[in-house]
């Protein structure tokens, strides 16, 4: 059986055209080269110390 | 290999595999996951991004996250992107985005319908104006599916589910709704779910296109309103005809009434005036008779004035002549007015009665007198008025006598009695005086004259023998020749 409540909290409001610039500048752009790269910086890091 | 080239190879994988799955309709619980992991390895791979952003344009209500995605995949390579072409194609119509932007705001005001309580049934209401809208709005569906299965109203869910899905095969919620919509069925049946719904008499169901269209039934209580409705407004109308009765119609009346008044007003102002004109002519004309009365009695006047003296010019000629009778010559004096005429024709007409007039008379009273023995009385009235209207004191009132004694022998008892009373009135001392008052009494029908009346007039007739005895002692002379005419032929010839 399903709970009314609970699946009620599964809807989202869709985004409205005039919340677009919001949504593009909140848009989380990184990547997994990223990643790798954060990842191998520290690890230069550590081996320079 | 260099991770970067794993990195992308990865990435395309899930492009790849993100692709095939929007290729069947495999949207929410596919291609957008597969999509979203293969930007998650390559941020810049454009071909993902874009398909990404169409994917949200394909399930309706993601048009917002379409456009994000196609702006940053713009921002990434501006050149030859076709987010490009999406972007304008969506700014082209802008009538479209209005209203696909009034779809989400309502969908998102539903959410908050759903939130309150009671707030179902609005819901469902906008619900269904934006899937009638935009019928690719796939979360429009999977709450309006939600909120019937709240309601168990699964036919209806079940119905909304399945045009959910052809929107997105595998997507995860419309996928639980069917089966807890199944599993619904199957517990409770169709006459489970019969229970919930509404009595089906008290509901007329037809499907219209995609909807399902409940309406009340018609109830006994709504005919009666209806027909209360009716007689309402029958009372209305009535109420209506009594005010317009009652307070329009007596000042229309005032109004028509006044005009009537008035028009009343000239047309009397207007017979006034037409009397008075009418008077004015008559008194006019009445002026007008009155002269020619006048006039017609001057020339009466002048007529009988010029009659007059032809006539007495005739009589004094026929006198000079002594070829005529007296008597005839009396009659055409007789009808002289004397008034008529002049001083000098009064003293000719005087001249000539003087001389005519006491032989006429003397022999007009003997023939009247004879007439009225023999009973002949209307000559002897006409012999004695001629005699009356010479003189009429003739022979000491004794003409009137005779002929008040003709009149009563003829019977007009009236003109006896005139002449009877003048009788009286006028020759007082007259010897006839006593059988006049006696007579006159007669007439008057006092019954102690009539008994001594036998008498009298017995007597009076005895003396009126001895009188006419004594009187043609007098005139016997002519009487005696027994033809009056010619023995006044003889004496004027004499």
């Amino acid at each position: 059986m399903l709970n009314y409540e609970e699946e009620l909290k599964k809807f989202k409001p869709s985004l409205e055209v005039d919340q677009i610039e919001e949504a593009v500048y909140k848009e989380d752009l990184t990547d997994m080269q990223d990643i790798v790269k954060e990842v191998m910086a520290k690890k230069e890091k550590t081996v320079r110390r | 290999m260099d991770y970067t080239k794993k990195i992308m190879y990865q990435s395309n994988s899930w492009y790849n595999d993100g692709l095939r799955k929007a290729q069947v309709r495999d949207m929410s619980g596919g291609a957008i996951v597969s999509l979203q992991q293969s930007l998650q390895y390559n941020r810049e791979n454009i071909a993902a991004r874009n398909l990404l952003g169409l994917v949200y344009y394909g399930i309706g209500g993601e048009v917002s996250e379409a456009l994000v995605e196609w702006i940053i995949s713009k921002n990434l390579c501006p050149r030859d992107n076709i987010a490009d072409y999406y972007i304008k194609n969506v700014q082209n119509s802008a009538n479209e985005l209005e209203s696909l932007n009034q779809a989400i705001k309502k969908f998102n005001q539903c959410l908050v319908y759903c939130q309150q309580n009671g707030g179902e049934d609005l819901a469902i209401i906008q619900l269904k104006q934006v899937i009638a809208s935009h019928p690719t709005f796939l979360k429009a569906y999977q709450l309006l599916a939600l909120i019937y299965i709240q309601m168990n109203q699964n036919t209806k869910a079940r119905q909304i589910l399945i045009e959910a899905k052809k929107l997105d095969t595998t997507n995860e919620l419309t996928l639980t709704y069917l089966q807890e919509v199944t599993k619904q069925r199957g517990r409770y049946g169709k006459n489970a779910e019969r229970s919930f719904r509404k009595p089906k008499s008290a509901t007329v169901e037809y499907s219209l296109g995609n909807e399902t269209i409940i309406q009340p039934k018609r109830s006994k209580i709504r005919d009666m309103a209806q027909q209360l409705a009716f007689a309402n407004i029958l009372i209305g109308m009535v109420l209506g005809a009594a005010l317009i009765w009652f307070l329009v119609a007596p000042a229309v009346n005032q109004n028509r009434s006044e005009k009537l008044n008035n028009q009343m007003r000239a047309y009397s102002e207007q017979i006034n005036t037409l009397e008075a004109q009418v008077s004015a002519q008559t008194r006019t004309l009445d002026q007008y008779r009155t002269a020619g009365d006048e006039a017609q009695k001057a020339v009466d006047q002048a007529k009988a004035t010029s009659d007059s003296y032809e006539k007495l010019l005739q009589v004094s000629s026929q006198s000079r002549s002594g070829e005529y009778s007296y008597t005839d010559m009396a009659d055409a004096l007789l009808e002289i007015t004397r008034d008529s005429l002049g001083d000098s024709g009064k003293e000719m007409y005087d001249t000539l009665s003087d001389s005519i007039f006491p032989t006429a008379c003397r022999r007009r009273y003997a023939a009247g007198v004879d007439s009225l023995e023999s009973e002949d009385y209307d000559q002897a009235i006409e012999y004695l008025t001629k005699v009356v209207k010479m003189d009429e004191s003739y022979n000491d009132g004794q003409a009137i006598y005779r002929l008040a004694q003709a009149y009563q022998g003829k019977g007009d008892t009236e003109n006896a009695k005139t002449w009877y009373q003048k009788m009286v009135d006028t020759y007082n001392n007259s010897r006839y005086i006593e059988d006049a008052k006696k007579q006159l009494a007669i007439l008057n029908g006092d019954a102690s004259a009539d008994t001594s009346s036998d008498t009298s007039a017995d007597s009076s007739s005895v003396s009126e023998d001895s009188e006419n005895s004594d009187d043609s002692n007098s005139y016997d002379n002519s009487q005696d020749n027994g033809d009056y005419d010619n023995s006044d032929n003889t004496e004027d010839n004499e």
